[in-house]
Order: structure tokens, then sequence, then C-alpha cells
């Protein structure tokens, strides 16, 4: 993908996908925030979205948090995962996480117009 | 096919040149299908200083050498040793010939008490990516029989590449690698399986040893 002669790095996404113990939403998004958030952005992790289904907050079900967040290329998605891959309180953090959570996926992708260019390496 | 793969790590890695001698002295004195034995390159990470790869036609032979190497690597100037004696698993070749190209081995361990279904998922999707990753000329991909070193290893996964920048360059950066494969690795994902302490060590090689 380019703009003009200059080369544009395609931006890649995490996406963390988390079903909430039921009345969990809440706080486990307040959590993420607190806890999460502010080590992820020191990582090269820029936070785009953040979605909560159903968008009201449940007692007695489950919501589902969805959290976008983007990087600038592969090269910022190995910096981010060797510095996070490495760290003992990123590691707690998911294990905390994963006792109030139902479910949860890690997963990443790109907007198809920057697949030929993340896949041109 | 049997091998035995040892990565070596020297107090000072200036005598790494006079060990692979005596290494290729032994080897040359027993049953060796193929050897290579060679100081990593800069850019391994827990890879040891010298890697030492041997082929053999039968477990018999290669249990021998294996038992007739152990002195060499049993003495102050090495600090430890990380290694696998293994058959043969699935790999494929499309350019057997190569020639004056990098030799990478990863040495991993699989946590214990994983899925069969899913450590057998994560072997498909890993000898997956030569078809996603032409870089890798040649590859293979087996489970231990025996491991020594900081962890349990439970695989080793092996490529050849024309040159190190095939290694540093589209191996890594395809995006079947860093958004399909490591999330077997990666502790922020819920799907690894992978314990974080790997053994990453490449050389150069005269000729393929896959």
């Amino acid at each position: 993908m380019t703009t003009g002669d200059t080369a544009v790095t395609p931006m890649v996404h995490a996406i963390d996908e988390i079903v909430a113990q039921p009345g969990e939403g809440k706080a486990l998004l307040d959590d993420y925030l607190a806890h999460y958030a502010l080590g992820a952005r020191a990582r090269g992790m820029k936070l785009e979205q953040i979605l909560v289904s159903p968008p009201m907050w449940l007692d007695d079900q489950s919501n589902t948090l969805t959290f976008r967040w983007s990087l600038a290329g592969a090269g910022a998605w190995w910096q981010m995962r060797f510095v996070g891959g490495n760290d003992p309180d990123v590691a707690a953090w998911w294990a905390e996480v994963d006792v109030r959570a139902v479910s949860r996926r890690r997963f990443f992708a790109s907007e198809p117009a920057d697949i030929e260019g993340l896949c041109d390496v | 096919m049997y091998k035995l793969t040892r990565l070596v790590t020297l107090a000072d890695p200036a005598s790494a040149p006079a060990l692979a001698d005596d290494i290729r002295a032994l080897a040359a004195a027993y049953s060796v299908s193929r050897q290579l034995v060679a100081p990593t390159l800069p850019g391994s990470h827990f890879g040891g200083d010298l890697i030492a790869h041997f082929a053999f036609d039968d477990a018999a032979q290669c249990a021998a050498f294996d038992t007739a190497l152990a002195p060499l690597l049993a003495v102050p100037t090495v600090v430890s040793v990380d290694g696998v004696a293994y058959q043969s698993g699935a790999g494929g070749r499309s350019d057997p010939g190569l020639a004056n190209g990098v030799y990478r081995v990863l040495l991993l361990s699989v946590d214990e008490g994983t899925d069969p279904a899913l450590v057998e998922r994560f072997e498909a999707e890993t000898r997956m990516m030569p078809h996603y990753i032409p870089a890798i000329r040649n590859w293979q991909l087996s489970r231990f029989d025996t491991a020594t070193g900081a962890r349990r290893w439970t695989h080793v996964w092996e490529q050849e590449y024309a040159d190190a920048a095939g290694l540093m360059g589209p191996y890594m950066m395809h995006p079947y690698h860093w958004a399909r494969i490591d999330r077997w690795f990666d502790p922020e994902c819920p799907d690894h399986i992978v314990d974080a302490r790997l053994c990453h060590s490449f050389c150069a090689m005269q000729a393929s040893v896959l």
C-alpha cells in the first residue's frame, strides 16, 4: 500500500474477545483498562475500539468484551510480542482474566487491502 | 533416519572451532550419514555457541555415537548442552541441492498434559509454514525420543534457507507466522501450549542436511 511515493506500513490489529463470567463484565472492563491497557500502550499498541455485547451490563449472564488494538506493521507486532511475552506480570494478568472469563480469544487481523503488502515479505 | 542434535554453550565461544574439530573427527569414525558442526550465527537465542547435528541410518548407530560424543561435551569448558535424539518426522524439500545456505533448528517444549488433538493441530499448522513461506527451502518437524537441557524438549522444527535473510525476513515477518502459528507460543494467547523457553539456533551450512 502506498501513498504517492511513500510506502505506508500496513496496520495490523490485535483483538481480544473476552466472555466475562456472569455479572463480571463491567469490573473486568475496568480492570482491563486500569491494569492491562497502560502496559499494552507502552508495548506500542494503540487501543482503537472497545465493544460491549449486549450493550448493557448483565448481572446474571455474560457480557462479551471486545478490544481492538492497532500496531504499525509486523515489526511493531514482534516488538509487542517479545516484550509482553517475556513479562511475568502480563502472564499473571491473563491468568487472572482466565479465572474471571468463561472464554477468551486473541487473534490478529488486517484490512483486506493490506493483505498483499503484509504477505510481500 | 535417526538424528542427534546438540546445541553447545561454551564458557569461551572462541573455543568453538577446536571443539568442532574434535567432534568432526569423532563423527568420521562412526557411521554418520550426514553431519553439520558449525558455530551459531548472531541472532540465535538460547541456541548455544555450536550446533552439532548428525543423521544415521538406524537407532543403534545414533545411540552409539551419542555415547561416544558425551565425554567431549562433559568438560569444564562446556557450560550447557540442549539437545535431542529423534527419528525424522514429516518433512519436505523444495531445494534438496541447496548449498552454502543456513540451517535453523528450534527446540520447543509443549506443556505436559496438553490435549493430544491440540498437539496434532499445532503440528499440522506448523507443517504448512513452507507452503505459505517459500523462503523455507527444506524442512522437517519431529517429535523427540530423548531430550536434554533446559526443558523437556518435545519437538524439533528444522528448516533450511538460502541465507539468513530468508529466516530473519520472510520466515519471521510473514503473517502465517506471527498471526497464525505464533498463538501456540504466545503466553498472551489462550491457545498457547508451548513453553516460552525455546532454543532458536542457526548456522551456516555447506550442503543440505535435511
